[in-house]
């Protein structure tokens, strides 16, 4: 009871926040839209894929993917904030303990990443042909990937101390993790070391879950793409475990980072 | 009276940093204790530790019996803390705050809002509830985050600067909070301040330096030890008076300060009047009664590094 009270209490502060930062909430639904409307459209024309697929039905499951990442990941990474505004420890005091906490955290930033890919998989029926069945099944990969882009949030916010790296994430982290991932183009045409690369990217496996969902062709197939997913899910949430703990026991961080809290 | 705090020895290093050296502190239920010193002297660090929210680098700590290492959840059940900074999220109401917090302490559904409810029409928050905590002026900002503090109703309160910043106002009706809550629920309550006035009711006073206790008294005890008034001499015949007044047995502590000398005087005062009436170089010399800031003067300073005026 106390646990789920502490869990709650965290999801509900987090979405209303998250409602209450309009800007930066239409920025996440109109981002993935620019890319498929404006992006989509022009390579529509110029691009010819092996899969017989038009380019915009083709970069659909990808925009999904990158609605879901930059929601879920940019939300979990807000921890930062908490941290530098004492939040965090408050939050830590309770006496539910790290667990929930993050828990909390990583249900509230899979939700927003829900809902920001969500309305791309509402508005995919007008570039692709879905049942209502693919429809579901695309709704449950795309929580999969939430949750997953969720945890690499939390991860993230793990080590950084500054909101003022929120930038840097996007540019240094997101974006690689992205163009990498087969979201925007196939990843069988680059070259080996990038191919390599993508192959060990969680996000190709994100991407292609959807395309399976949504009934696409995809490089891995659909058990490979869950299990990593998932396996990503819960190896990133022990590993944010371990990195918040605020002894460091685990992974030192380097003298004069900052004073540490003490968590369960 | 059963112990609501019990530290043996407690110290913790930052590094090569003694934060705090060995902290030896007992605190009965349903006290008050202030904990005072200097910026850097370990204040923060020991309520961090009794909190659970640092591990001691050496020596235990019990609350209301429990290890605050080994049962860190029993500990945090019966905690209500307020940290230096304010913890009230600008783009929630007051009531969503409050929530929140009820909800991080545990306490879930009906038993929260009552509890919220009930907190807000105690600090008179009430006609704030709905407003974004970001409106409301610094002061009430505080007050939302003590009442907080004490949405679960906490056995025991660690409150680091609890009206640091605060108007005069503001800061009699957190202190206002706090007594109702010790009169009404009988809560124990440990908190740091550099307002030492505000320290004065307390049951006890522990004063820290350089991480290390250098006081822990009644507040009483501690100000009848320099004596019973402290005269404040101002000039270029400070020191010579304060040597005289030595010499004449009734200064029993000199101390020297950013603006002079003061020295705690004991016994009679008129003859300590009549020399300081006929001492040359004296621009102000006033006898009042002895405070907390003379104790913390006298107690810090003969605990402080060379480059800080050592007492006369």
């Amino acid at each position: 009871m106390s646990a789920w009270s502490t869990v709650h209490g965290i999801v509900a502060r987090d979405l209303s926040r998250a409602t209450r930062q309009t800007s930066r909430l239409l920025g996440g639904v109109a981002r993935p839209f620019m890319w498929l409307l404006l992006v989509g459209t022009g390579y529509n024309t110029i691009a010819r894929l092996e899969s017989g697929l038009p380019y915009q039905a083709f970069v659909v499951p990808g925009i999904i993917v990158m609605a879901a990442l930059f929601g879920g990941t940019l939300t979990a990474v807000s921890t930062v904030y908490d941290r530098e505004f004492g939040m965090l420890r408050l939050m830590l005091a309770s006496p539910a303990g790290l667990h929930a906490v993050l828990a909390g955290r990583a249900i509230a930033a899979t939700l927003v990443g829900v809902f920001q890919g969500g309305i791309v998989l509402a508005f995919a029926p007008l570039v692709l042909h879905l049942g209502a069945e693919r429809w579901l099944m695309g709704l449950a990969a795309l929580a999969a990937v939430s949750a997953m882009s969720a945890m690499l949030g939390l991860l993230m916010a793990a080590r950084i101390r500054s909101v003022e790296n929120f930038a840097g994430i996007i540019n240094v982290v997101l974006f690689p993790l992205l163009f990498l991932s087969g979201a925007l183009y196939p990843t069988d045409g680059m070259p080996p070391g990038l191919r390599a690369v993508a192959r060990a990217n969680p996000v190709t496996y994100a991407v292609d879950l959807v395309r399976h969902a949504l009934g696409q062709p995809a490089e891995v197939g659909s058990l490979t793409a869950a299990g990593v997913v998932l396996g990503v899910l819960v190896l990133a949430f022990v590993l944010a475990a371990l990195l918040f703990d605020p002894e460091q026991r685990f992974f030192p961080r380097r003298p004069g980072a900052g004073a540490a809290v003490s968590s369960p | 009276m059963s112990s609501a705090i019990e530290a043996e020895g407690l110290g913790r290093d930052y590094g090569s940093v003694r934060a705090l050296e060995g902290l030896e502190l007992v605190v009965p239920h349903g006290s008050a204790v202030g904990l005072l010193g200097p910026n850097g002297a370990g204040k923060t660090t020991a309520m961090l530790l009794l909190a659970t929210l640092l591990s001691p680098t050496r020596g235990s700590a019990r609350v209301f019996g429990h290890d605050v290492v080994r049962d860190r959840r029993a500990v945090r059940r019966r905690l209500g803390l307020v940290f230096q900074e304010t913890t009230v999220d600008g783009l929630l109401t007051v009531e969503e705050n409050l929530l929140f917090a009820a909800r991080l302490a545990g306490l879930g559904g009906r038993l929260a809002r009552a509890a919220v409810s009930d907190a807000m029409g105690r600090a008179g928050l009430a006609q704030h509830a709905r407003q974004p905590a970001r409106e409301l002026s610094g002061g009430w900002r505080r007050l939302a985050d003590v009442v907080r503090a004490t949405l679960h109703q906490p056995d025991l309160l660690i409150l680091d600067e609890p009206t640091v910043g605060l108007d005069p106002e503001h800061r009699d009706a957190v202190w206002a909070l706090l007594d109702a809550q010790r009169r009404t629920h009988g809560t124990t309550v440990l908190f740091s301040t550099h307002y030492l006035a505000e320290a004065e009711p307390a049951d006890r006073v522990v004063l820290l330096a350089r991480g290390r206790v250098v006081a822990d008294d009644a507040p009483g005890a501690l100000r009848a030890e320099l004596g019973e008034e402290i005269a404040e001499i101002e000039g270029p015949g400070a020191d010579r008076l304060a040597r005289a007044l030595r010499g004449l047995g009734a200064a029993r502590v000199v101390l020297r300060t950013g603006r002079g000398i003061r020295a705690g005087i004991t016994g009679q005062r008129e003859p300590v009047v009549e020399l300081a009436g006929g001492a040359p170089g004296i621009e102000r010399f006033t006898l009042r009664p002895t405070t907390l800031e003379d104790v913390y003067f006298a107690r810090t300073q003969s605990h402080a590094d060379a480059d800080v005026p050592e007492p006369v």
